[in-house]
């Protein structure tokens, strides 16, 4: 568990205490936030649930925050060699990729939150809001929270496979849009009119249920239980680089 | 086996292999290294030293064979081996974005060092290291030298019983390579050290016993006057003669033993002479009588003394047969 922390609070420092984080924190803010309430403005004088507009901003700026973020998680370290030391440290694979993996997701949540209190600003500048639902903001705050946390999960695999942080970013930006998109395609196809389980794909489908506060159990299962896979699948390519 | 144990050898490496796709890096190789021992690995690049260091630090695993480090397994008990060993890796990678003081005490917490112990620890190895200037610069403006203490100091960071380090001295100064090889030997009697280099005087001097390993195999282990001394042929004697060339060539032709001569000449007019005999004679004293008895000048009389690199080379030489012809022993490449 301290091993645990030291690598947390060492994967902390790597990505707060450069000048890449703050570039990312700044733009991403101004991009999804523009996306916001260029969407609000473009829904004036419809019933649009504010809630799915701010959530699905995000979702469609996330895998760009966490392709940014996962692409160096083992890649950097494979490159300059310090996956060496880190490796003949008393340290078990277990250790090493759940610190690297909280380590990028606190990063994610903070980069993610101010974007998320939008919301709040838009209350406050416009009159016309009287009520804001902010139980269904908090279930989409959660939503959003088990996405960005199996995506984090997916860009911390892949990056487990290249020294190169231009492929690692590449193909984790391309998985992360094929899970978001796939799972569109085929709720919309007509595969889905006899294959009902098409819904267990649907990632924009799931966030806009928790956005309207629909906090759906099965979601949190499937979510976690995928991100925990990913970790593990993680933890056993890091293992067998000892017998490549 | 789960627990040290202090009455077996240090490192125990039992036909140990290791394969690369389509390359054999290491083959079969057995070893021991006892405790309080500083051993050297030397070998061409490519040897497997960095293989069989990496193996024993537990970075790779073997393809077959064991490694045991005080009794434990490298591959079953990898984690309580690391706990106990230091390992310095061959390009040291260090995090370029963290000051040198935080790194030490990232990786003194990563090893299980922590609080009053890792500050006391730490300040002993700034001093023996050198790197009490530089503790709250940042790693990545360091100088090469620098850096590589950085990694030394990391690998003593948990006190180990064994320090593994891979080139140690690669890419220093002069007065850097004498700090770091006196840092070494200091290490010797609490630590047992296992050391590969490329520089043969290195190892000459710092080592109780060398390792040459060529091409996957141990070729030769011996203590460095050991395997100097298992050179085959002759010996060479060296003086410096002032007189006419052709008689002193013809004087010393003619002394008991001298298989044959050579003459090199020096700018200030004096010719140095290298005289081949058997092993087992010496005519050092014959030289020096027979040039007493001509108006001739002697001012210097020594054997060419066989140095590890002569070993070296010809352990390592890949077609053994010539090896056997052709090497002259004792003389090397400097005669």
């Amino acid at each position: 568990m301290r091993r645990f922390l030291t690598l947390w609070r060492r994967e902390c420092m790597a990505c707060f205490l450069s000048p890449v984080a703050y570039v990312t924190m700044v733009l991403f803010y101004l991009v999804a936030s523009f996306t916001f309430f260029a969407a609000v403005l473009y829904h004036e004088g419809e019933v649009q649930s504010l809630n799915i507009l701010l959530y699905s901003a995000i979702l469609l700026w996330s895998p760009v925050l966490v392709t940014v973020i996962c692409m160096r998680l083992f890649a950097e370290e494979r490159r300059t060699g310090t996956l060496e030391p880190l490796m003949t440290a008393p340290v078990t694979e277990w250790e090493v990729v759940l610190g690297k993996y909280a380590g990028a997701m606190l990063f994610v949540l903070v980069v993610l939150s101010p974007v998320a209190g939008n919301l709040f600003f838009l209350a406050l500048l416009s009159p016309g809001i009287t009520v804001v639902d902010w139980g269904a903001w908090l279930a989409g705050g959660v939503g959003t929270i088990l996405m960005t946390g199996l995506f984090v999960a997916v860009g911390t695999l892949i990056s487990l496979f290249t020294r190169n942080q231009i492929v690692a970013a590449l193909s984790c930006f391309a998985a992360l849009w094929m899970m978001i998109l796939f799972g569109h395609l085929l709720e919309q196809s007509p595969i889905a009119l006899f294959y009902r389980n098409a819904e267990w794909f649907a990632v924009v489908t799931h966030l806009e249920r928790f956005a309207r506060g629909l906090v759906d159990t099965r979601l949190i299962v499937q979510y976690l239980s995928l991100t925990v896979l990913m970790l593990f699948v993680s933890v056993r390519v890091l293992e067998t680089r000892r017998w490549l | 086996m789960n627990r040290p144990d202090p009455d077996s050898p240090m490192v125990e490496v039992v036909q140990l292999a290791r394969c690369y796709p389509g390359l054999v890096a290491l083959d079969k190789i057995s070893f021991t290294v006892n405790r309080g021992e500083i051993v050297g690995f030397l070998g061409p690049n490519g040897a497997g030293k960095t293989t069989t260091l990496r193996i024993l630090a537990g970075y790779l695993a073997p393809t077959s064979g064991t490694a045991r480090v005080a009794g434990l397994d490298v591959v079953r008990d990898s984690l309580l081996v690391r706990s106990r060993i230091g390992y310095l890796p061959e390009n040291v990678a260090l995090y370029p974005d963290m000051r040198v003081i935080e790194y030490l005490r990232f990786r003194g917490a990563l090893k299980g060092v922590y609080g009053r112990a890792l500050r006391v620890r730490l300040d002993q190895l700034m001093e023996s290291c050198g790197l009490v200037d530089v503790q709250r610069k940042i790693i990545g403006f360091l100088s090469k030298g620098y850096r590589q203490r950085v990694g030394l100091a990391d690998s003593l960071l948990n006190e180990p019983d064994l320090v593994i380090l891979d080139e140690p001295t690669i890419g220093l100064d002069p007065n850097q390579i004498r700090m770091i090889r006196n840092l070494i030997r200091s290490l010797a009697p609490r630590h047992t050290v296992l050391l590969s280099s490329h520089i043969l005087p290195e190892v000459e001097t710092v080592c109780d016993r060398v390792m040459i390993i060529n091409q996957g195999r141990i070729v030769a282990s011996d203590t460095p006057a050991n395997l100097t001394g298992l050179l085959k042929g002759n010996r060479c004697i060296r003086a410096e003669i002032h007189g006419p060339l052709d008689a002193v060539r013809a004087e010393l032709a003619l002394l008991p033993g001298v298989i044959r001569v050579e003459a090199g000449n020096l700018p200030d007019g004096w010719v140095r002479w290298v005289c081949e005999s058997p092993k087992d004679m010496d005519i050092r004293p014959d030289i020096y009588r027979m040039v007493s008895r001509h108006p001739w000048g002697l001012r210097e009389l020594g054997v060419e003394r066989a140095n590890l690199e002569d070993v070296f080379v010809q352990v390592t030489r890949n077609d053994a047969a010539d090896d056997a012809r052709d090497f002259r022993a004792a003389g090397g490449p400097s005669a």
